[in-house]
C-alpha cells in the first residue's frame, strides 16, 4: 500500500495537488461550518457539541486529497479509464454539500431562489450534516481502497 | 352655509383619520419609531439590557438556525455577563425567519408571550428547546402552546394571539428589514456605537471578535 503511495506521490505534482485539496476542502468546509471567520477579523472557535462535525470536516479533507491525486494519477500516467474518479469526485462533493449549513449564505441563496424546495433540501443536508459526511467518507475509503488495489495490478502488468 | 361647512369639515376629517388609521395598519413602520444606526428596530424584540446602554447590538436571527443556536449557547452568555449586565451594551433581537415554515410562526409567538411580559424568557426557551432537524415539529404551533403553558403565561390568551396571527405582519417587517440590511445568512450581527458608528458580520463569531468591536467603540 505505501509503495503505491510512495509512486504516486514521488511526482512533486501530485503532492502539491493533494496539499492544494486539502487546504481547499479544509478552509471551505471550515469557513461554510462556521468554525472560521475571516470577517471583520480572523476568528476560529469549535462550539461545544461540534467537535465531530470539526473532526469529520478533517478526516473528509485528508481523504479527497489523498483520493482525488491518485485517480489523476491513474488516468495521466495509466492512461486508464475514467470509471474511479467518478466516486471520489461524488464523495467530496456531497461531503461538501453537507457542510453548506443552511443559516449560511449558500442556504438564503437558494431558499431565497428556490423556495420551499430549496428549503426542504436544505433542510435535509442540515439535518443529516454528519451521517451525510460519515457516508461521504466511507465513500472515499471503498474509493482509495480499489483505487490502491487497482493502481497495484496495473503497476504489475505494466512494469 | 355653516352647516353644509361644518359637515364637509366632519366629513374631511373621518376621511383624513381614516387614510391614516388605514395606512398605518399596512406599515408597521407608522406605528413607533425606535431606530438603532440605520436598522429600524421598532418591531424587533423588547430591549435587553439597559435602553440607554452606549453600544447596541442588532442580531438577525432564526429559531431553527443551528448557528444562531450555538451563539446562543456558547457566545452570548459572556456578552451578556460582561457587556449587557453591566450596561456598556444592550441587544434587540429582529427576525430572519427564513429556514423553515415553522420558523415565522416561531417568531410570532415569541411576540405573543411579550404580549405578557415573558418575551426573552420564552425567546431563551426556544434556544434552549431546538432541535436538530428543521420543521421537524419542534417548534409547531402546538410546540409552541405547549412552550407557553411551560412559562405559565395566560394560554387563552396567548393560543387566540398564535391562532390569529397578530404578529404575522410584524415578522414579515423583520424580515424585510433584515434583507434591506443585506443579511444573507443567521446570524448576522450590527454592532451600533455610541456615535452611531456600526460594524456588520454574520455567523456566530466567538466572544473574542464582539469583544475587540466594542472595546473599540467605547
Amino acid at each position: 500500500m505505501f509503495d503505491t503511495l510512495k509512486i504516486v506521490f514521488s511526482d512533486i505534482r501530485y503532492s502539491l495537488l493533494a496539499i492544494l485539496i486539502f487546504t481547499i476542502m479544509l478552509v471551505g468546509l471550515l469557513l461554510l461550518s462556521e468554525f472560521i471567520f475571516i470577517e471583520p477579523f480572523v476568528a476560529g472557535h469549535i462550539p461545544q457539541g461540534t467537535e465531530l462535525g470539526f473532526i469529520l470536516i478533517v478526516i473528509l479533507s485528508s481523504m479527497s486529497a489523498l483520493v482525488l491525486p491518485m485517480n489523476f494519477y491513474r488516468i495521466k500516467i495509466l492512461k486508464n479509464s475514467k470509471k474511479k474518479i467518478g466516486g471520489s469526485v461524488f464523495g467530496s462533493f456531497i461531503g461538501a454539500a453537507a457542510g453548506a449549513c443552511s443559516c449560511g449564505p449558500i442556504g438564503f441563496a437558494i431558499i431565497s431562489t428556490f423556495g420551499s424546495i430549496g428549503a426542504t433540501s436544505l433542510g435535509f443536508l442540515t439535518s443529516y450534516e454528519l451521517p451525510i459526511r460519515f457516508f461521504a467518507i466511507i465513500l472515499l475509503a471503498i474509493t482509495y481502497y480499489t483505487t490502491i488495489k487497482s493502481l497495484r495490478i496495473e503497476c504489475k502488468i505494466n512494469s | 352655509m355653516n352647516k353644509k361647512v361644518i359637515l364637509s369639515g366632519i366629513i374631511i376629517a373621518i376621511i383624513v383619520v381614516g387614510s391614516i388609521v388605514a395606512f398605518s395598519s399596512n406599515n408597521p413602520n407608522m406605528e413607533g419609531g425606535r431606530t438603532h444606526g440605520t436598522v429600524s428596530t421598532e418591531m424587533g424584540s423588547p430591549i435587553l439590557g439597559d435602553p440607554e446602554a452606549p453600544i447596541t447590538i442588532v442580531e438577525f436571527g432564526d429559531y431553527q438556525c443551528h448557528a444562531c443556536y450555538n451563539w446562543f449557547h456558547t457566545h452570548k452568555p459572556a456578552v451578556y455577563d460582561n457587556y449587557i449586565a453591566t450596561g456598556k451594551a444592550n441587544l434587540v433581537f429582529v427576525d430572519l425567519a427564513f429556514l423553515g415554515r415553522d420558523s415565522p410562526i416561531a417568531s410570532q409567538a415569541s411576540y405573543c408571550a411579550e404580549d405578557q411580559g415573558m418575551y426573552w424568557q420564552y425567546h431563551d426557551l426556544l434556544y434552549n428547546s431546538q432541535e436538530p432537524q428543521i420543521d421537524n415539529g419542534w417548534a409547531n404551533s402546538e410546540r409552541l402552546k405547549a412552550f407557553a403553558f411551560s412559562l405559565d403565561l395566560d394560554t387563552e390568551k396567548f393560543d387566540s394571539c398564535l391562532d390569529s396571527g397578530k404578529y404575522s405582519k410584524r415578522v414579515q417587517y423583520n424580515i424585510s428589514e433584515a434583507k434591506k440590511h443585506g443579511a444573507k445568512a443567521t446570524p448576522t450581527f450590527i454592532i451600533i456605537g455610541p456615535n452611531n458608528q456600526q460594524e456588520q458580520f454574520q455567523g456566530g463569531q466567538p466572544y473574542s471578535t464582539f469583544k475587540q468591536i466594542m472595546d473599540n467603540m467605547i
